[in-house]
């Protein structure tokens, strides 16, 4: 899908035209951004708000995330124990340290 | 006011006009070249709403607010509009261009494509040689060199790739700065409108007693917005509310029989064209 994301009021009221007038190429509109369809349509769209408002638009190519695939395991358990923490109040950093769990800190230096 | 048309010259605060245009007029009451002379105070603010009557189109808060500033009035929004519009004319947001870096990073990817192509196809065809026992020092020799340009390719696409991740890193910066500029103009749209409203309030009252004395069949509730009739007659109420030094040009609004008339009930000056 193709994230669109607006950066000025000339550009937020282009976009929100742009997905009245192309629904079916609108998959969702959250405000000033909206994620269209990967179609040469969608592209065109997203690429005629880029001529019109410059830097003013941020285009992103954007996919559905499948954790099984993409995310490893140590990640996926941590998030999932997290949760189910006993203490609301406990940070993660707190409640990795001692554990199995990755800390936050290993995380960020590692790409997915 | 002093009307001059075809050398002849008409005083007053009341002068009727046949057979010149309108919009002839409201140039000459703003100080522009027009066929008509008119010698008049400068007009305000008021007068880009009521200064041709009927108006072609009419914004009533907008005119209200006008005639209210005219008058004196204050916005308690006001100053902490100034401060927002002052902040936003500050905040700048940098261009990243990333269009140059994207093509930078499409072609080389596109040419070590190619190249990593050409180079399979040789080594296949140095292989088959190979096994017909054909000699293979040329293919080799090309082989060789494509590999060679296939490695400058791969270091370009790199480096290509590496631009890029650094314009994006300065991009979303750029965004931050951007996003923070988008705050601070819906900040000043939504207080305009607030100081709008609250002007358009200051004078409701007098509005509401205007538009009964002007001709019309509009009524004005008691709060503000509350309104019921024709633009027209709304216009009307606002130029009688408003302090107009400069003249109103009526444009045969058949509700009024003359600039006399027409300059009584809207407590204004008035060039009446027919």
């Amino acid at each position: 899908m193709l994230l669109v994301v607006t950066y000025s009021r000339g550009a937020r009221t282009t976009l929100r035209n742009v997905c009245r007038s192309h629904e079916s190429t609108v998959i969702r509109r959250f405000g000033r951004a909206a994620l269209l369809a990967e179609t040469e349509l969608g592209a065109f769209l997203a690429l005629r708000l880029r001529a019109k408002h410059d830097d003013d638009v941020q285009i992103e190519r954007t996919r559905p995330l499948n954790e099984f695939e993409a995310v490893p395991e140590s990640v996926r358990e941590a998030a999932e124990a997290y949760e189910n923490r006993e203490t609301q109040s406990t940070p993660y950093a707190k409640f990795a340290a001692g554990s199995d769990h990755p800390d936050p800190e290993a995380m960020r230096d590692a790409d997915l | 006011m002093r009307v001059t048309v075809a050398g002849r010259v008409h005083e007053g605060r009341a002068v009727d006009l046949d057979g010149v245009d309108a919009t002839a007029v409201v140039r000459a009451v703003r100080g522009a070249e027009a066929p008509v002379g008119v010698e008049c105070p400068t007009p305000g603010t008021v007068h880009d709403h009521v200064g041709l009557l009927p108006p072609s189109s009419f914004d009533r808060r907008g005119a209200l607010a006008a005639a209210a500033r005219a008058l004196g009035h204050e916005s308690a929004a006001a100053a902490a509009l100034a401060e927002a519009r002052a902040e936003l004319a500050e905040a700048s947001a940098p261009t990243v261009d990333l269009r140059e870096a994207r093509r930078r990073v499409a072609e080389a990817g596109t040419e070590a494509e190619r190249l990593r192509e050409r180079v399979a196809e040789l080594r296949g065809r140095v292989q088959a040689r190979r096994e017909t026992g054909a000699d293979t020092t040329a293919v080799e020799a090309q082989l060789e060199e494509a590999t060679g340009r296939l490695a400058e390719a791969e270091t370009e696409r790199i480096a290509a790739e590496q631009a890029l991740d650094r314009a994006e890193a300065a991009a979303r910066e750029a965004r931050d700065r951007r996003e923070r500029r988008l705050e601070l103009e819906d900040r000043v749209a939504n207080l305009e409108r607030r100081v709008r409203e609250e002007l358009a309030a200051a004078v409701w009252e007098r509005f509401r007693s205007a538009v009964e004395a002007v001709p019309g069949t509009a009524t004005a509730g008691a709060s503000p917005g509350e309104y019921e009739g024709d633009s027209v007659t709304a216009a009307l109420g606002v130029a009688r509310v408003a302090p107009l030094d400069a003249p109103v040009v009526v444009d045969g609004l058949d509700r009024f029989s003359g600039a006399g008339p027409a300059a009584e009930a809207l407590e204004a000056p008035v060039i009446y064209t027919r």
